[in-house]
């Protein structure tokens, strides 16, 4: 004889994830650690931001680059002479703080103030999947259409900074880049909205001071 | 693809509980999607039914309900339901159904939860 049970498991799959995410949170902050995400669309300029801003700073910053399969990323960011984790999701659409948290197994978490983790390209997946950051950056580029940021609100609300990027090329797209920036104002009231070229060196100065503001007195 | 990995998290989910209560079959699992855990139920549905194959768990009816998006205007006084009928479900745009503001806190509609699991497990006495 079988006998039926019926087990309550109340199990929430994406807490699993949050807990993982104040894990990295806490090993990074017991090494004074910063750390900043950067999430935003395919070719918006996630990794020519990072590169820029190691250059312009002081700070030892350390980064994962996150991508489907390939390194190129990776092998970009290397060349500025900073400790890199390449960290390739496979067919996976974003990060997840499991993956961070391999990851960090390779960081000369001693040598670094600062880590930057470079999400997947997407504007979707990443939204609900907490990592371990102080601080999220979003991307996004008036090529991608000046809709952009009315149609994934989701994760313009979970920025902590807006950053709207390769303005010089709006008129040859037809892009409204007032439009983008009221969107994001209107989506998200409290943070700092950027329109940048980082082409052109514009608006660079204002990122890597918005980001330094935000960094926890503590760390 | 995302909800890969979502799957394999209920099923890992459900696998552990039903080894904890020593169980034989899985015969029932329900579980809760919110609409903005930007899964699709589905795509879900179809990766159980490969991942339970050759297991416990293979003759088990994974049942999905739907949460909806619940939320609390940061402008007006509106706390409850907001409708996501007719709108993309992987982009929603989330509104205060009242005075139509994005400036809101959303209170439930993210989550992904095995809430239970129906087991077969030998009877004690024998």
């Amino acid at each position: 004889m079988h006998k039926v049970a019926s087990v309550e498991v109340e199990k929430n799959i994406m807490k699993a994830n949050e807990a993982i995410a104040e894990r990295n949170k806490k090993l990074l902050e017991d090494n004074n650690i910063y750390c900043v995400d950067f999430v935003g669309a395919i070719g918006s300029g996630k990794t020519s931001l990072i590169e820029d801003i190691i250059e312009n700073v002081d700070e030892n910053i350390g980064v994962v680059a996150g991508d489907v399969i390939s390194k190129f990323d990776a092998e970009r960011i290397k060349s500025h002479d900073v400790p890199v984790v390449g960290l390739n999701t496979g067919k996976e659409c974003h990060l997840d703080a499991h993956l961070v948290e391999h990851s960090l197994e390779d960081m000369p978490l001693d040598k670094i103030d600062c880590l930057f983790i470079e999400n997947v390209g997407n504007l979707i997946c990443p939204v609900d999947f907490a990592l371990g950051s102080h601080m999220r950056v979003v991307v996004v580029s008036v090529t991608e259409g000046d809709d952009t940021v009315e149609k994934h609100p989701l994760i313009f609300q979970s920025a902590d900074l807006i950053i709207i990027n390769k303005i010089d090329l709006a008129e040859a797209v037809g892009a409204d880049t007032n439009k983008m920036v009221a969107d994001a104002k209107g989506l998200n009231p409290n943070v700092k909205i950027i329109t940048s070229s980082l082409k052109e060196g514009k608006g660079l100065d204002d990122i890597i001071e918005a980001i330094k503001e935000q960094k926890p007195e503590n760390l | 693809m995302h909800e890969l990995s979502m799957a394999q998290g209920i099923f890992t989910t459900v696998m552990d509980t039903a080894e904890s209560n020593d169980a034989t079959e899985v015969t029932k699992v329900i579980i809760e999607v919110g609409r903005l855990a930007m899964i699709n139920p589905e795509q879900i549905s179809f990766l159980l039914d490969v991942l339970k194959e050759n297991t416990i768990a293979e003759d088990a009816d994974f049942v999905i309900n739907e949460i909806p998006v619940e939320i609390e205007c940061q402008e007006c006084d509106y706390k409850g339901i907001v409708s996501l009928d007719g709108l993309d479900h992987y982009a929603p745009i989330i509104k205060c159904p009242k005075c139509e503001t994005p400036r809101i806190l959303i209170l439930n509609g993210k989550d992904i939860i095995v809430k239970n699991i129906v087991i077969e497990k030998p009877d004690e006495d024998e």
